[in-house]
């Protein structure tokens, strides 16, 4: 299949054509909105939703997704006093080539005058993005992000495993793939050090599920229950392998700890930086991956999601009823695997080829619906 | 093919139920190579685990290739496999003043 990407000035390439309406602190989000109300085709909406924002992360975080390989150019949004400076926000997008404006509601005149200019800078970066070059691309060039989120007794047996077996093909092809949510990893920290390409990394991950294995000892909160035994969990290790095995087998090459590209190809796990996120919930962590360029997020659920984001999600779900239960929101049925007509393996590849498709153009049901949970 | 449990790495001590399933009946799981049949000895319920072989007591169990715990008795080939006698290292040992019995 081919795919055609968008040439950026920075040599990305990305499989959709975004202008970004960035918010870069709550205060200006209505206003943000109110444009992209305006403005609802070919732009994508997302910002800091958290205030003054005077942490590093949230400011990395907006810069990493204003210069992703599908945003074509940016209208930045402040209200003029917060932490995440929507001129400095700006100023670190132009360094990418990226066409980017900023206004700052407080200087501006207030809501009407900032719409208004708004408005005629979004016009002009519209048009801008529709001369994107289109250039071939191959699936080395794409990063790819997991997780996992409402799991079930499927989601370890059937949902994940079928994702690293995906992640596996997108590494042979010369690709780079993540995971996250190390809090779900638990136990697993030794068998991701063998993996790991180096002691530094073997270190890094050891250092992090540790101190993942500590937040939750100390507030007392795993992720585990009467539910998951009464489902058949046996041991937190069983049900952090479930996890695990959204991971594939191929070599850990580091830790992503700092918004942006990964340094190579390969596999790496995602942490994120302090500060940077509203809540922890599933939409932020795709949008995680995004700020480290993923250009695809792929999500697998047992009691289903409605997960969008900034970039295309392929739910997968693997449990027959709830795959029927939430249809509309479903992109991969994986659920063959659990009637036991078909195998992890080419449900593994049939995922991978659905993946390519999603890069070469097809849309996924979070985009149909137009889902962007920031 | 029509497979009402899955192992899923050869080397496992336990195949998972992929449907609630009764004791007397003969489950065989295939993996590449990798051949198991055996007849329960307990009902084993969907997203539950039954021994593929016997398992001496203190041995690790092994899904996914990898350690979920140790046998806490000797559990014979069909047995269900679960709290009541595997327990992990980590979690179900050290961490046992935690309260997590698992």
């Amino acid at each position: 299949m081919e795919i055609l990407g968008y040439e950026r000035p920075d040599d990305q390439l990305g499989i959709r054509n975004k202008v970004s309406i960035i918010f870069s602190t709550d205060c200006s989000r209505y206003v943000a909105q109110k444009l992209k109300m305006l403005f609802p085709e070919g732009t994508q909406l997302f910002g800091y939703p958290g205030g003054c924002a005077l942490v590093d992360g949230a400011f990395h975080k907006l810069v990493a997704l204003g210069t992703h390989s599908s945003s074509a150019a940016a209208l930045v949004v402040g209200l003029g006093c917060e932490g995440t400076d929507a001129y400095s926000v700006a100023e670190a997008i132009a360094a990418t080539g990226r066409p980017v404006e900023a206004i700052k509601i407080n200087e501006e005149g207030g809501d009407l005058c900032t719409v208004e200019r708004g408005s005629r800078v979004l016009a002009q970066l519209l048009q801008h993005a529709s001369t994107a070059k289109r250039v071939p691309m191959s699936p080395g060039d794409l990063i790819v992000g997991t997780e996992c989120g409402g799991s079930d007794a499927t989601s370890g047996l059937a949902s994940n495993p079928i994702t690293g077996i995906a992640g596996d093909r997108l590494i042979e092809a010369g690709g780079t793939y993540m995971i996250s949510e190390l809090d779900e990893l638990l136990g697993c920290s030794e068998i991701l050090a063998e993996r790991a390409v180096n002691d530094e990394v073997a270190d890094e991950v050891r250092e992090a599920i540790g101190e993942a294995e500590q937040r939750c000892f100390r507030s007392g909160r795993f992720a585990w229950g009467y539910g998951n035994i009464m489902g058949g969990l046996t041991s937190i290790e069983e049900k952090s392998y479930g996890a695990l095995a959204k991971s594939g087998t191929k070599p850990l090459q580091g830790i992503l700890r700092t918004y942006g590209l990964p340094p190579s190809k390969g596999f790496f796990l995602q942490v994120g930086e302090p500060g940077s996120g509203f809540f922890h919930g599933d939409p932020e962590g795709i949008n995680q991956f995004a700020a480290h360029g993923a250009h695809i997020g792929l999500f697998t659920t047992g009691c289903g999601s409605t997960t969008g984001g900034l970039i295309p999600v392929v739910k997968v779900i693997a449990n027959p009823n709830r795959m029927q239960l939430i249809r509309d929101n479903a992109d991969f049925d994986a659920s063959p695997i659990v009637r036991g007509e078909t195998t992890i393996e080419e449900m593994g590849e049939a995922l991978y080829a659905e993946v390519l498709a999603v890069a070469a153009g097809k849309l996924t049901r979070s985009e149909v619906f137009g889902h962007f949970e920031v | 093919m029509n497979n009402v449990a899955i192992l899923l790495h050869p080397s496992d001590h336990v195949a998972t139920a992929l449907k609630d399933l009764e004791a007397g009946d003969t489950i065989v799981v295939r993996l590449g190579e990798t051949t198991y049949s055996v007849i329960l000895r307990e009902d084993i319920a969907f997203g539950h685990k039954y021994a593929l072989r016997d398992i001496a007591e203190g041995e690790e169990i092994l899904k996914y290739g990898l350690p979920i715990g140790r046998a806490l008795q000797e559990i014979r080939a069909g047995e269900w496999v679960h709290v009541h006698n595997c327990r992990s290292e980590h979690f179900g040992f050290r961490h046992e003043t935690y309260g997590i019995h698992a």
